[in-house]
C-alpha cells in the first residue's frame, strides 16, 4: 500500500510538473512570436514611424533612404528605394516586409510569389496617413502608442483660420524643372497650411514642367528642395514670390514628402513660411 | 538665289514665332527668356545640322549623324555620373563624357592599319552600346534622377539661365562658331571624298589626317552642345539630306544651308513642345515626330 | 629627265608580299604599258606610283623628287590617277565634277580664279565632254562618266597621268576615243602610264611596256620585243597566236578554241 501512494505521488507530480514545463515552453514561445518580429521596411516613413511606435528593434532590415531616426542608420541595408534586393530580404528572414505603392510593385509581387507577409503603404490623404499607423500598430502590438501618436499628428495638423489662399510653387530639382503635381497628402497639408499648389492641376506626382508656366502661375511663395540659387534666373524677376523675396530653401524635404511624424513638423514650417 | 532666299524668310520668320507664340504674356521677362530659347534653337539645330552634313560627308554615309560616335552616349554618362557624385546634372562632367567617349572611340579607332575612316563608325557604334548600358545601370540605382537623365538623353530647350551661366553659355557658343567656321574650310575635300576615297587620295588629301581633324573637332563641337541642351535627335540625321535635296551636292552651299534648315526646325519643333502642353516636352521627340513624316514627303518629291 | 623612277619597292598588305623589290624607270613624255595577269601587282603599282599607297620599302621619283619629299597637294600638281570605276554618291554637275580637280591648286577659303575655269574649259573641251558640261554626272552613261573623270584628272594639269584599266566596261566606241584622246595628249608632251588587261590595245597604243608577274616586273620593252609566246605562256600560262597588225608594225594577239 505504501508503494502504490508513493507511486501516484510520483505520477503525479512528475505529471504536473510536464504539464508546468509544457505551458511554460508554450507560453514562452508565445513571447517570441511577439517580441521577435523580424520586420524590413522599405519605406523610409514607416520606418520613421515603426520607430516613433518604439518598434525600432523588429526592424531587422532598411533601405539606404531610411536615414531617420538615428539608429535607423544602423540597420541592415538591403538596397536603396527603387531596386532593394529581393534576395537580401528574404535572407533576413522576415515575417513582415513594408513597403511603398506604386513604386515597390515589382518586388511586391516577388515577395507575394514567395509568400512572405506583406504589409502595402500608399497614402493618398492624411487620413490614409493616420489608418495606416493605426493599423501597422496592430501588427505590431503597440496600439496604444499608435493611438497616441495619431492623436498627435491630429491635433497639430490644423487648417489655419485665416481663408486667404496662397499660391505656392515647389520645387524639387532645376534640371530639368521638376515639381510637384497631384501629390496627395503633401497637397492636403499645403491646403491645410492655407496654401494651395500652382501645379496641382497636373496628374503627374512629379511633373517636369516649363520656366513660361511657371511665370504664367505666377506663385506667391517658392519653396525649394534642393541647394540651388534662383535668384539670378533670367525672366523669374516677375514672379510675386521674387519680387517680394518669398523664396525659401530652408524646408526639410522629409519633412514634407515623408507620410511620417514629422509631418507635425513639415506642417509647422509650411505655416512659419506661409503666414509669414 | 530664289531658294537662299526663302530659307532666310523662313528662318527669320521661325525666329519671330518663337518668340511671340507660347503660353505666358509676352513681357519683358518672358522676352528674355524666349531669347534664350531662341539662342539656343538656332545654336543646336543649326550646329548639329552642320556637324550631320560634315560627317555624313567624311564618311560618305547617309546614315552617320552625330552621335555615330558615341558623343551623345558619352555625354548622357558623363552627366549620369555627375549626378551620382553631385546629386544633379553637371554640364563639365557631362562634356566631359562626351570628350572621354571620343578619346576611347579615336583610341580604338588606330588600333592596327586598316583605315581609321572606317573603324570609326565602327568604335563609335560599341562605344555607344557599352556607354548606353553604363547609363542603364546608373538610371536603376538612382530614384529621381531618371527624369535628368532622360532629359539630358533627349534634350530640351528650357534650361534655366542665370547671370552665372549666361556668359559661360555665350563664350561656348562663340567657341562653337569657331570650330564650325574651321570646319567650313573643308567643304572642298567633302566633295571630293563623295568621289572616292582614291580619288581623294589622287588629288592630294590626306584621308588618314582629315579623319583625325574633322573627328576631334566636330567632337569637340557636339560634346559642347549636347553638355548644354542634350541630345536632340533627328536633326543631325535629316536635315542635312534635306539641304542637299534643296541646295544641291556642293558643301560649299548644302552646309550653311544645313545650319539655316536645322536652327529653323528647331524652333518651330521647340515652339510647338511649347504649346502642346504645360509640361516641358523634351524637344527631341517632336523633332521625331514631326520631322519623319515631312522626310518621307520630301523624299517622295 | 626620267618622269618616273622606282628604286627598290616593296609593299605588302597584311603579310602577303604584293610588288617584290621593283625597280624601273620611264622617261618623259613616254606612253608606258602595264601588263600582266591578275594579281601580278599592277593596280598596286600605279597606286604607289601616284602616292596612294606607300611602300613599306623603297622610294618613288616622279620628276625627280622623292615623292616622301613633295607635299600631297604639289604631288598631285605633277601626277593624276584615273581609277578604273568611279562611283558618284552625289550628283554633282560634270563641270562641277572637273572643277573639282583644281584643288590641288586651291587652298582652304579660296574662290576658283580664271585659271581655274580656263583650265577646266580646256579638260572638258579635251576630253570632248563640253556638252554635257551642266548634267549631273549620274545621268550619264559609264563612257562618258569616264571621260568625265580624265577631264577632272587633266583640270589638274598633271605632266604624268597615271590610268587603271582606263577601257574595260567601255564599249567599243568609247574605248577607241579614250585610247585616242591618250595619245594626242601624249602626242603633246604628257606622259602616261596605264594599266590595261587588253593587251591588243596595249601593244597598239604603249611605245613601252612593263609586263609583271608576281610582284616583280618579269620582262620590259617594246610591244615588238615584248610580246612573243615564250613571255605570253610564262606569264599567262595560254597559248596565243601572235600576228603582225596589219595596219602597224605591232604584235596583236589572237586566242585560239581548243579542239578545232
Amino acid at each position: 500500500m505504501e508503494i502504490s501512494e508513493q507511486l501516484r505521488k510520483i505520477c503525479t507530480t512528475s505529471l504536473i510538473f510536464v504539464l508546468c514545463i509544457s505551458y511554460l515552453v508554450c507560453h514562452c514561445n508565445r513571447a517570441k512570436e511577439t517580441t521577435d518580429y523580424r520586420i524590413v521596411s522599405l519605406s523610409p516613413a514607416m520606418t520613421e514611424i515603426l520607430f516613433a511606435l518604439g518598434s525600432g528593434n523588429n526592424i531587422v532590415g532598411v533601405t539606404t533612404f531610411c536615414d531617420y531616426p538615428e539608429e535607423a542608420k544602423k540597420i541592415y541595408k538591403i538596397g536603396d528605394f527603387s531596386n532593394p534586393s529581393v534576395e537580401r530580404i528574404v535572407g533576413l528572414k522576415p515575417n513582415l516586409v513594408i513597403l511603398n505603392l506604386p513604386e515597390q510593385m515589382r518586388i511586391k509581387k516577388q515577395l507575394e510569389r514567395l509568400k512572405i507577409n506583406i504589409f502595402v503603404s500608399s497614402p493618398s490623404s492624411l487620413d490614409e496617413v493616420y489608418e495606416e499607423i493605426t493599423e501597422i500598430g496592430k501588427i505590431v502590438k503597440r496600439e496604444h502608442n499608435a493611438d497616441s501618436l495619431v492623436n498627435y499628428m491630429r491635433t497639430n495638423i490644423v487648417p489655419v483660420e485665416n481663408k486667404k489662399k496662397t499660391n505656392v510653387y515647389i520645387e524639387l530639382s532645376p534640371r530639368p524643372i521638376v515639381t510637384i503635381g497631384k501629390h496627395s497628402f503633401l497637397n492636403e497639408l499645403l491646403e491645410l497650411a492655407g496654401a494651395g499648389n500652382v501645379f496641382a492641376d497636373l496628374n503627374k506626382d512629379y511633373p517636369v514642367v516649363s520656366q513660361e508656366e511657371i511665370i504664367k502661375r505666377n506663385p506667391e511663395i517658392i519653396i525649394l528642395l534642393h541647394p540651388e540659387n534662383i535668384e539670378q534666373r533670367t525672366g523669374w524677376g516677375t514672379i510675386a514670390a521674387v519680387k517680394n523675396k518669398r523664396v525659401y530653401a530652408d524646408i526639410n524635404q522629409d519633412y514634407i514628402m515623408r507620410p511620417a511624424p514629422r509631418l507635425v513638423k513639415g506642417f509647422k514650417e509650411l505655416k512659419r513660411i506661409i503666414l509669414e | 538665289m530664289n531658294k537662299q532666299l526663302l530659307i532666310i524668310l523662313i528662318f527669320l520668320g521661325a525666329v519671330l514665332v518663337s518668340i511671340i507664340v507660347g503660353p505666358a504674356q509676352l513681357t519683358s521677362e518672358i522676352f528674355q527668356l524666349r531669347i534664350s530659347r531662341v539662342v539656343l534653337g538656332i545654336f543646336a539645330g543649326g550646329m548639329l545640322a552642320f556637324c550631320g552634313g560634315i560627317l555624313q560627308g567624311l564618311f560618305g554615309n547617309p546614315l552617320v549623324e552625330p552621335y555615330t560616335l558615341g558623343s551623345a552616349s558619352g555625354a548622357a554618362l558623363g552627366g549620369s555620373i555627375g549626378i551620382l557624385i553631385f546629386g544633379t546634372i553637371n554640364p563639365v562632367f557631362a562634356f566631359l563624357g562626351s570628350l572621354g567617349v571620343g578619346f576611347f572611340v579615336f583610341t580604338i579607332a588606330r588600333i592596327e592599319g586598316g583605315l581609321f575612316r572606317d573603324r570609326l563608325i565602327l568604335a563609335g557604334v560599341v562605344m555607344s552600346f557599352l556607354c548606353s548600358s553604363l547609363v542603364m545601370i546608373t538610371m536603376l540605382m538612382g530614384g529621381r534622377e531618371l527624369y535628368e537623365i532622360l532629359y539630358l538623353l533627349m534634350g530640351y530647350l528650357g534650361i534655366i539661365i542665370n547671370s552665372t551661366n549666361r556668359i559661360m553659355i555665350i563664350v561656348l557658343i562663340a567657341v562653337s562658331i569657331g570650330l564650325m567656321v574651321f570646319l567650313y574650310r573643308y567643304h572642298r575635300e567633302l566633295d571630293i571624298i563623295s568621289q572616292g576615297i582614291e580619288t581623294a587620295a589622287g588629288l592630294g588629301i590626306n584621308i588618314q589626317k582629315l579623319s583625325i581633324t574633322i573627328f576631334l573637332a566636330t567632337s569637340l563641337l557636339i560634346g559642347l552642345i549636347v553638355s548644354i541642351v542634350g541630345a536632340i535627335g533627328f536633326v543631325g540625321l535629316v536635315i542635312p539630306h534635306i539641304s542637299k535635296l534643296l541646295f544641291g551636292p556642293k558643301h560649299l552651299r548644302n552646309l550653311p544651308a544645313s545650319f539655316i534648315l536645322g536652327a529653323t526646325f528647331l524652333l518651330l519643333a521647340d515652339t510647338a513642345s511649347r504649346v502642346i502642353t504645360v509640361y516641358e516636352l523634351p524637344v527631341g521627340v517632336v523633332t521625331s515626330l514631326v520631322g519623319v513624316p515631312f522626310f518621307i514627303y520630301l523624299y517622295r518629291r | 629627265m626620267k618622269a618616273l623612277k622606282v628604286q627598290n619597292i616593296s609593299f605588302s598588305y597584311d603579310t602577303t608580299d604584293i610588288i617584290k623589290n621593283v625597280t624601273f624607270s620611264s622617261e618623259k613624255g613616254e606612253f608606258l604599258g602595264i601588263i600582266g595577269p591578275n594579281g601580278a601587282g599592277k593596280s598596286t603599282m600605279l597606286r604607289i606610283l601616284c602616292g596612294i599607297l606607300e611602300p613599306q620599302r623603297g622610294n618613288v621619283f616622279i620628276l625627280n623628287e622623292n615623292i616622301k619629299d613633295i607635299n600631297q597637294k604639289s604631288r598631285a600638281q605633277k601626277i593624276s590617277f584615273v581609277p578604273q570605276e568611279t562611283h558618284f554618291a552625289l550628283n554633282f554637275l560634270v563641270e562641277d565634277v572637273v572643277l573639282l580637280g583644281r584643288y590641288p591648286y586651291l587652298s582652304a577659303f579660296q574662290r576658283e580664279r580664271k585659271e581655274d575655269t580656263e583650265a577646266v574649259e580646256h579638260a572638258l573641251a579635251y576630253a570632248n565632254v563640253m556638252e554635257f558640261r551642266k548634267r549631273p554626272i549620274n545621268s550619264l552613261s559609264s563612257g562618258e562618266r569616264q571621260r568625265v573623270v580624265l577631264a577632272r584628272a587633266l583640270a589638274q594639269q598633271p605632266k604624268i597621268l597615271l590610268l587603271d584599266e582606263p577601257t574595260s566596261h567601255l564599249d567599243l566606241h568609247h574605248q577607241y576615243a579614250i585610247m585616242q584622246l591618250l595619245k594626242k595628249l601624249n602626242a603633246e608632251g604628257l606622259s602616261v602610264v596605264t594599266v590595261n588587261h587588253d593587251l591588243n590595245l596595249a601593244s597598239l597604243y604603249c611605245q613601252r611596256l612593263l609586263l609583271m608577274y608576281e610582284g616583280t616586273i618579269y620582262s620590259e620593252g617594246t610591244p615588238q620585243s615584248l610580246i612573243n609566246n615564250e613571255n605570253l605562256k610564262h606569264v599567262y600560262k595560254t597559248d596565243v597566236k601572235i600576228i603582225k597588225h596589219p595596219l602597224k608594225d605591232v604584235p596583236q594577239i589572237f586566242l585560239h578554241p581548243e579542239g578545232e
